[in-house]
């Protein structure tokens, strides 16, 4: 177990110590997550490469469970007065004088690797990873005059993760996460607009040559903020709107995935908590969450708990299927484990998260669904949403058209769109058979912890949006 | 400089670092160590939900060799862990690209006086974690016991203390602690599918100054149930008054487009504008670190230059950016110590208030919306464009009508600043950046 072992120095028996100590107040479950992980960056702007940076982050933390309640503490110093110290602070929340004895640790393996990697990001030298942030720079800058500015960001990191539990439990993973991206102003008589593109994923440097170079990313990005030159304001009201297929998967994230959530649901705080089996959207919409496709920015083969993950169907043609579970709220819903329970760090409780998050493939024609609209906007590139328990969401467009009889016209300048997910999850007409995922760059906060997520769609009608533009 | 308990020892930590810099052959080096101690408590329902408390200390460094910059941090402070990071950033800055402007600042004379800026109250550092429990359940529970309120987001009560130590090869060596406590409540309103939600939180240096459990909840309970039976609106184009809160995020966003990064890069419309009108006389903005107990006041940045008081909007004109050494030497400025890790951020970053209370704002406005909340990203530093989902209370002849839900906002920070027709007296401080209710000439909400 690399990260207890190799970088914290806890032996089996120490370890077994640990969890003697967290349950020594009579919890029902204690756990012990180790975290290693290192991190680099290339930024390139102003034609330089400005800075670089290199960085560890290790730790470790300790959960005790006692019916609902859980007490955590964790630390980065690996000396054992000091784990012993965060062990104590979690055992605290018990007071049942129960005894556990622990199993025998077992370990779980997961089927397989989702992390297929020919030229792993961490192995390789700084100057190759320059070459790749020269290559997105100079492609994007060189692509029109109008390009005034380029910034290129490079970032990766291999996250070394160990579980151990007072259920016999041991479980590790060393995952990749690489992503660059690439941001363009571009300026025409006083107007300037931005643009952005970006790739990566749980992959190697092959990344960039068999699936997205450091040239398309570059391209694209300048391709943003031209269009965006020539954006007109988005209109303001109530229409049809169409979304493109691949980014418009953060609108399925926002208004379903959050509020499906099992935490929120334990707590009859998510709109959807007494809808399960139940309809709540178009019998055109499935959706999945799935943390197994491989190489994808949001797979794991463990979840920050030690489990396995399994693709978790989430609306089965519009009628709730199944939450997103972490081991806390499985077992006080009575439901089974979907490996779901992710953390940002050592520093933080495991809660229920998405990971791919993605409309299902339907059967209309894309190029129909366009043609049956009359006055509506198409919504292509996104900057992120948000969502409320409630049930009322937003999602940013970033770049989009609009559509007038049937045909994409002019490019449209960025907008809010806004409704309630009940609502807008009936409101869907038509479902394409494009089904496409967003930029590997993608990350979803909630409680203040961040991580890493894709989403996907093909595209979809809604017949009736908010749009907030401002003419 | 006060020293706080663990002060020595992280002051001998920074300086190896940049002793061991100096060695490797870096030209300039700047190290940070920070010491955190967290508590924080949720409960929901009358019971725990989860308590965490730790402890943790962070090492970061930039280091400057030939002009050529690199940066490190670390969680593991080990010694071989740390000498090597440092060898790397040596070597590391060999691989980057000379830059004339890249280095420390010249160090200062001027020395802030520490103990003045009141950032540390020991009664925060004292308080027993039952006491901190009782006062996540005592709020949550007065919440609760209002009819009108149907679930819980749950109570916290949350603590830091943190101590900051700064070295540089400039010969620069300072520290200084600080504490913050919070007390929340999140609540829901109305059935099932009707539900509406909002919260208030209490966050100060100083644990005497956090509101009582009592305010808190009252506070919550009333954002919560003004919202129930909201109505959409038509689209439409009227004036706008800005709760607090909204002010915030609007001096957030103008915080961006201010900043000497985002100037000397391009990516704000506010870029070569210095010295021009942006916006009307209502229309001054301070950045001031030298508040006693607010919470974005500091004794030096995190490139050890001494914060100061600086006027950014003077009324309406664009007087100073914001900056840091790096950015002020790009536009030719000096820097105001807005240092902030390797970017340039607020400490204390308002709009100077006005004289009107929230009430006689209302009462001014025949027919509007009071902003109360946004959700959702829609703001665009490089334009200046907004766009947000909104939600709000309609005003009809001056008076409060009916709440508004799932509309959005649409406009362009340099048309509101330019149309702020009047500037309230309630500013609270309650976040470093921020300001008191405002009233907007127009704005286009979108509705049915």
């Amino acid at each position: 177990m690399i990260a207890f072992e190799d970088h914290l120095g806890i032996s089996d028996a120490f370890k077994k110590k640990i969890l003697e100590t967290a349950l020594s107040r009579g919890g029902d479950f204690a756990e012990i997550y180790a975290e290693y992980r290192l991190y680099t960056s290339i930024y390139m702007e102003e034609d330089i490469i400005k800075e670089t940076a290199e960085s560890v982050s290790l730790g470790v933390g300790v959960r005790v469970i006692s019916g609902e309640k859980t007490g955590y503490g964790y630390t980065n110093d690996p000396a054992i007065d000091s784990i012993t110290s965060a062990a104590l602070t979690a055992a605290s929340i018990a007071d049942s004088g129960k005894t556990v004895s622990l199993p025998v640790f077992r370990k779980i393996q997961p089927p397989e690797d989702r992390y297929p990697l020919a030229r792993p990001v961490h192995l390789a030298t700084l100057e190759d990873k320059i070459e790749i942030v020269k290559r997105g720079y100079l492609a994007c800058q060189k692509s029109d005059p109008k390009i005034k500015k380029v910034k290129v960001l490079f970032q990766d990191h291999v996250q070394f993760v160990s579980v151990v539990n007072s259920e016999g439990w041991e479980a590790e993973d060393a995952r990749p996460q690489m992503r660059l991206v690439c941001t363009a102003v571009a300026e025409k008589e006083r107007r300037k607009e931005l643009g952005f593109s970006g790739g990566g994923g749980r992959v190697g440097l092959e990344y960039f040559e068999q699936t997205l170079s450091p040239e398309r990313i570059g391209l694209e990005a300048a391709e943003e903020a031209l269009l965006l030159l020539e954006a007109v304001e988005a209109p303001a009201g109530e229409m049809p709107v169409v979304l493109a297929p691949g980014h418009a998967g953060v609108l399925v994230h926002e208004a379903v995935g959050h509020l499906l959530e099992a935490d929120f649901n334990r707590q009859k705080t998510s709109i959807f908590w007494d809808k399960l089996g139940k309809p709540v959207g178009s019998p055109l919409l499935t959706i999945y969450d799935d943390p197994t496709r491989p190489s994808f920015r949001g797979s794991y083969n463990i979840d920050d708990e030690g489990t396995p993950p399994s693709k978790t169907l989430l609306i089965d043609r519009g009628i709730v299927h199944s939450f997103l579970q972490d081991r806390l709220s499985a077992r006080l819903m009575g439901r089974p484990l979907t490996g779901h329970g992710r953390r940002q760090d050592y520093t933080c409780i495991p809660i229920p998260r998405m990971s791919n998050t993605y409309v299902d493939a339907g059967r209309d024609d894309p190029e129909e669904i366009l043609r049956s609209v009359t006055k509506g906007i198409y919504a292509e590139k996104f900057e992120g949403g948000q969502v409320e328990d409630s049930g009322k969401f937003t999602f940013s467009i970033s770049a989009g058209y609009l559509i007038e009889e049937g045909r994409l016209t002019a490019p449209i300048k960025q907008a809010t769109l806004i409704g309630t997910n009940i609502d807008i999850l009936q409101k869907i007409e038509k479902v394409g058979a494009d089904l496409t995922f967003g930029l590997q760059t993608g990350t979803c906060g909630k409680d203040g912890q961040e991580v890493p997520v894709t989403d996907g769609c093909p595209t979809i009608k809604i017949s009736k949006m908010t749009v907030g533009g401002q003419s | 400089m006060t020293e706080g308990p663990k002060g020595p020892s992280l002051l001998d930590l920074a300086e190896s670092v940049v002793r061991s810099g100096k060695a490797c052959g870096a030209d300039e080096i700047e190290a940070t160590v920070s010491d955190g101690r967290e508590f924080s408590v949720d409960v929901r329902r009358g019971q725990i939900e989860n308590l965490v408390e730790a402890g943790s200390r962070g090492l970061s460094f930039r280091v400057i060799k030939d002009k050529k910059t690199a940066h490190a941090a670390t969680s593991d402070l080990q010694e071989e862990t740390i000498a090597r990071l440092v060898r790397n950033a040596v070597s590391r800055a060999a691989l980057g690209s000379p830059d004339e402007y890249a280095g420390l600042p010249h160090l200062s004379s001027e020395k802030v006086d520490i103990p003045s800026l009141r950032l540390f109250d020991p009664e925060v550092s004292g308080l027993e974690p039952a006491r901190k429990i009782r006062l996540a359940l005592e709020t949550e529970r007065i919440a609760l016991g209002d009819k009108r309120i149907t679930n819980s987001h749950g109570a916290s009560f949350i603590t830091n203390e943190v101590t900051t130590v700064l070295a540089g090869s400039n010969g620069f060596l300072g520290s200084y602690d600080q504490t913050f406590c919070s007390l929340s409540v999140g609540l829901q309103a109305g059935d099932t599918d009707e539900r509406v939600e909002d919260y208030w939180v209490s966050v100060d240096r100083f644990f005497k100054n956090l509101e009582p459990p009592e305010t808190v909840a009252k506070k919550a309970v009333e954002r919560t149930v003004r919202q129930l039976n909201p109505r959409k609106i038509r689209t439409q184009t009227v004036p706008l008054i800005f709760e607090p809160d909204m002010t915030d995020w609007l001096m957030g966003f103008l915080f961006s487009c201010i900043s000497a990064v985002a100037v000397y890069q391009k990516t704000s419309f506010l870029a070569g504008r210095q010295g021009e009108r942006i916006g009307n006389e209502n229309v001054t903005v301070v950045d001031d670190a030298l508040m006693p107990g607010k919470l974005g006041s500091r004794p030096f940045d995190s490139e050890g230059v001494p914060c100061r008081k600086t006027t950014v909007f003077d009324r309406g004109v664009l007087r100073r950016y914001l900056s840091n050494t790096y950015a002020g030497r790009k536009l030719k400025l000096p820097t105001t110590g807005n240092s902030d890790g390797g970017g340039v951020g607020p400490n204390n970053f308002f709009l100077v208030p006005g004289t009107f209370s929230p009430h006689e704002m209302i009462a001014s406005m025949d027919r509007g919306l009071i902003l109360t909340r946004t959700i959702g990203h829609g703001l665009n530093p490089v334009t200046g464009d907004i766009s947000r989902g909104a939600f709000g209370l309609w005003v009809e002849a001056g008076e409060i009508t009916f709440p508004v839900s799932e509309v959005t906002i649409a406009g362009n920070l340099g048309e509101i600043l330019s149309q702020i027709e009047m500037v309230g007296n309630d500013l609270d401080f309650r976040s470093p950046v921020c300001g008191p209710t405002i009233k907007v000439g127009a704005l286009t909400v979108a509705g049915e």
